[in-house]
């Protein structure tokens, strides 16, 4: 017996030190470029010292609050589109309409395999001139851009709870339609909702090729031209961006579960 | 992708019960209508108008030329390469990036599993001119790792390393390429039961006939689903594979480029168009396995 | 009582219309800039800034900062006449400035337009409308004429010269294309300055060195080979040779325009990279002039025709530094006397500018800057744009099979 627990220490030894392995070594290849990029963006030019002078300079540039208002207004308006269509017709396919929920998977797929160029060109040839006039036609493009990620956010997310029961199983307790979505659906589905317009407000945020191909400056396309004339700072906020942007999910991730008040399985 | 197997049954109850599902919660396509009408407007009438062109002549005319254009050089190269780009760049993405979902997986704790989650999914949105600047910034011929190394005396771009390469390429695409891996096979892992692991070595099998007969089979399909989703991804890259070739290496996607925006071939739109169109069509081709598989291992990954 | 309180109101406003009238008088036949096609029909210079003030903006496109010194002319003509500049992707191709003028909507269309000779055919288009409107600067009859349309549809307005850019790191200074390819000394140094079959620059950067390697204007081919070579002695890295991957240290030198020497130089010191620029002792490749012309389509017309007299002036004047408010007030065409003109902003950005030869008799001209003199030894190559047409197809095919 003592030599078969032995053997079995060893070989959890083993394991682990494989997987250790696997994940040490793919943490060294993301590392090194992330590092290199951050040690040129700090540094302060023609002598040899590093500061964060770099990552002041956007923020310094004339048109860094006209354009962050432009892309949030546009972020706002896709947020809330996707709020009032993305997220019934989801809720809908899972507690009515599963027969439906194939065509509309393959349909959502689309337009991840469509380059953003066709798009582009495409809108510029169909859509009305009333349309191209404004610049909150970005939004209704950005949403069906994110279409892929926000459907399959709130399709996972939706699946992990078996809503159709819980919400007869309330109802079928008496409980009024206005009394089951706010204790047992919008719970339920909330952090799928923060997850899909998360996806949403990063993809508005980092999206460049469809706002500057309809001749739009959005924070991304204004950023581009404006770091043209500075690399140093152009990389500075890049990896500032990835970084800020990665803290967000990472503390996301935490508030995510806490504030589920159904009981599931742990994963 | 997910389907709890207990919906149908209730439903089929409640629907039995008209007081349960009232109103908002019918059962005709009806709330569909939103989201069709804004997929049709905003997505299907723009394609549409594009592959239009993709068969227009200049003058306006309907044509094939575009396309027969196509199969030939360079055009056909182009194909020929992105394909095999997109193949080959699948594949570095999905092996490392299962070893390492499985990693996790076997480590158990949660900290680490969302640490991994967010870096994820940030690096996989990584792509362009800035992935291409972090990657010549440590590995290029003045990168900080290649001057490290020179430093001890391994000079590897005399050894005939170089990032400017169609294997350059490859391993660039695999930053990206390995967190999607992550992200999407990591679901497919951790329906995975616990207890047919258990099951199995109690009935006596080791470690390694369980991965024949149960784990591999069941992982297969998703792992090939989500290769075909890292196909589509490094099929179709422009802005990383732009910023780290100079069109020695023929691409359909730079190749569209020049044609609808570049100073070179002027007044040939409608064929960038045409390239369009082609790319557009052999996604499709990648994704349909996608999706057959997607749905017939929908049973495996309910809770 | 109420009759008669009507007529005296509509006498009062009898009169106080025809007052209106009389007061506006000549300007009610007021001059529609987007038809005009000289100063003189404009109604002098005055009337012009006027106008072009009134108007606010100016839509241009594709226009980098750092290319012939198009910074200063930008910020000295909005400073100076108050009008806000709109650039339209600035670093965008001639062919994105025709695709827009064909399907962007109409709050989006440029007002003018800088491009490369090789989209006019696409522009004049056979057999439909012009995309352009006529217009003839002040300084017309200082333009060669076979660089200017007879109507006024198009008008060069500067070319330049391929230099080689390279950073001061480098064992020894590149002084010939022929040298910078073959010398060990510049193993992995060389880097084309973009993708042939879609960059004009790029595509000039391989004329220069077909010229440098036996080739000429009509036969690009020695240029491909003479990558190949360099490619497998070394020398030649095969990544675009812009600004970010110079920064990154991917590549130390490369052919491009002259007239971007001197935005490139500040900014690479402000990177901490010391470069500069050369002008090949065996080869000067000499390019096309860019064209200018104005958008049928103009949303700014009368700030359009301003632009252009003002890019045409060969005025030795005001900087963009050195102008302030109080100048601001003067009238339109005080203005526009005092201030530097286009043609001369150019010459300071390492351009030549299309009234070069004018401007030297009427001693008219800025000093260029130090540096991009051509040395005596350079075999002067200038490929017309049938004869690009014609290698372009060659490009396209062999190109990708470096």
């Amino acid at each position: 017996m003592d030599s078969e627990s032995h053997r079995k220490m060893a070989d959890t030894m083993r394991k682990n030190l494989a997987s250790n392995l696997v994940l040490i070594v793919a943490g060294m290849f993301l590392f090194f470029p992330l590092y290199a990029a951050a040690e040129f963006s700090l540094r302060n030019g023609a002598d040899k010292t590093h500061g964060f002078a770099a990552y002041r300079w956007i923020f310094e540039q004339s048109g860094f609050a006209e354009n962050i208002g432009i892309t949030f207004r546009v972020t706002l308006l896709a947020v809330l589109l996707n709020l009032l269509i993305m997220v019934p017709t989801v809720t809908w396919l899972h507690l009515s309409g599963q027969r439906y929920k194939r065509v509309v998977e393959i349909l959502t797929i689309l337009p991840l395999i469509i380059p953003v160029v066709a798009l582009a060109t495409g809108a510029q040839l169909a859509m009305p001139e009333f349309m191209q006039n404004s610049v909150y036609e970005l939004s209704f493009f950005y949403v069906v851009v994110a279409m892929p990620y926000t459907y399959r956010a709130l399709d996972i997310g939706l699946s992990a709870h078996p809503l159709a029961t819980l919400t007869n199983a309330a109802r079928s307790l008496g409980a009024s339609w206005l009394k089951t979505f706010t204790t047992v659906v919008a719970p339920t589905i909330r952090p799928s909702i923060l997850a899909a317009l998360f996806l949403m407000v990063a993809l508005s945020l980092g999206e460049f090729t469809l706002a500057q191909l309809l001749h739009w400056s959005t924070f991304p396309v204004w950023v581009t031209n404006v770091s043209q004339q500075n690399i140093v700072g152009a990389t500075a906020l890049a990896i500032g961006s990835l970084f800020f942007a990665w803290i967000l999910l990472f503390a996301f991730s935490f508030i995510g579960k806490k504030n589920s008040t159904i009981v599931t399985e742990e994963e | 992708m997910k389907q709890s197997t207990t919906n149908n049954v209730d439903v089929k109850g409640a629907l039995a019960n008209k007081g349960a599902f009232h109103g908002f919660f019918s059962p005709s396509p009806l709330p569909l209508l939103p989201l069709s009408l804004f997929f049709l407007i905003f997505f299907l009438w723009p394609i549409g108008a594009l592959t239009g062109n993709a068969f227009k002549s200049n003058e306006g005319a309907f044509t094939f030329s575009n396309i027969t254009m196509l199969f030939q050089d360079p055009y056909r190269l182009a194909f020929k390469n992105s394909i095999t780009l997109g193949l080959i760049s699948g594949l570095v993405g999905a092996i490392p990036g299962l070893a390492i979902a499985m990693a996790i997986e076997k480590q158990g704790s949660q900290t680490l599993k969302k640490f991994i989650a967010s870096i994820s999914g940030v690096l996989a949105n990584t792509g362009g001119v800035p992935l291409a600047f972090m990657f010549l910034a440590a590995f290029g011929p003045a990168g900080l790792v290649i001057s490290a190394l020179k430093s001890v005396g391994i000079d590897l771009y005399g050894l005939g390393f170089t990032l400017f390469s169609f294997t350059g390429l490859v391993i660039v695409y695999a930053y990206f390429q390995i967190p999607i891996m992550v992200i999407v096979v990591t679901p497919a892992l951790s329906s995975l039961r616990k207890e047919w692991k258990d099951s199995a070595a109690n009935l006596g099998a080791s470690k390694f006939q369980y991965w024949k007969k149960v784990g591999l089979p069941i992982l297969m399909p998703s792992f090939f689903a989500c290769y075909l989703l890292l196909f589509a991804s490094a099929f179709s890259a422009f802005a990383t594979a732009r910023a780290l070739t100079v069109g020695n290496i023929a691409l359909v996607p730079l190749q569209i480029g020049s044609l609808v925006d570049g100073n070179v071939t002027i007044n040939q739109a409608n064929l960038g168009y045409a390239l369009a169109f082609g790319m557009i069509v052999i996604s499709l081709i990648a994704m349909i396995p996608y999706i057959w598989i997607q749905n017939r291992t929908a049973k495996w990954q309910t809770r | 009582m109420r009759a008669k309180r009507l007529v005296v109101a509509a006498t009062s406003a009898a009169i106080l219309a025809s007052g209106l009238v009389l007061a506006t008088g000549p300007a009610q036949a007021a001059t529609n800039f987007c038809t005009v096609q000289n100063l003189q029909q404009a109604g002098g210079m005055d009337a012009l800034v006027k106008a072009a003030k009134a108007e606010k903006e100016l839509n241009i496109i594709t226009v980098p900062r750092d290319w012939a010194n198009y910074g200063e002319a930008i910020d000295l003509f909005s400073k100076a006449f108050g009008i806000k500049i709109n650039d339209d992707n600035p670093e965008g191709s001639s062919a994105y400035e025709i695709q827009t003028i064909k399907t962007a909507p109409a709050s989006k269309q440029p007002d003018v337009v800088d491009i490369g000779v090789s989209v006019l055919p696409d522009a004049l288009g056979i057999g439909r409308k012009a995309l352009f409107a006529p217009y003839k600067v002040a300084t017309w009859n200082d333009i060669p004429s076979e660089w200017k349309d007879s109507n006024g549809l198009w008008y060069g307005d500067y070319y330049g010269l391929m230099a080689i850019s390279y950073d001061a790191s480098l064992p020894k200074a590149p002084t010939s294309i022929k040298a910078l390819l073959t010398d060990p000394a510049f193993k992995g140094a060389f880097a084309l300055s973009g993708d042939p079959t879609g960059s004009q620059q790029a595509l000039m950067g391989l004329f220069a060195i077909a010229a440098a390697n036996g080739g000429s204007a009509t036969n690009i081919m020695p240029g491909i080979e003479a990558l190949k070579a360099a490619k497998a002695a070394g020398n030649f890295v095969s990544v675009i040779g812009n600004s970010a991957n110079y920064a990154a240290g991917a590549y130390k030198a490369t052919i491009t325009w002259d007239f971007n020497g001197p935005g490139a130089i500040a900014s690479s010191a402000a990177a901490g990279k010391p470069l500069k620029f050369v002008i090949p002792s065996d080869v000067a490749l000499q390019g096309t002039p860019y064209l200018q012309a104005i958008n049928t389509k103009a949303p700014h017309c009368a700030a359009a025709r301003l632009w252009e007299e003002f890019l045409y002036s060969q005025n030795i004047g005001k900087g963009s530094r050195e102008f302030d408010a109080a100048d601001a007030k003067l009238s339109g065409s005080k203005i526009f006397k005092m201030i530097m003109g286009g043609q001369n902003i150019w010459v300071a950005g390492a351009a030549h500018p299309i009234t070069e030869a004018a401007m030297i008799k009427k001693k008219t001209i800025v000093n260029a800057p130090e540096g991009f003199a051509v040395p005596k030894t350079a075999k002067r190559v200038a490929p017309s744009p049938d004869q690009q047409a014609d290698q372009k197809a060659i490009v396209v095919t062999e190109w990708p099979k470096l």
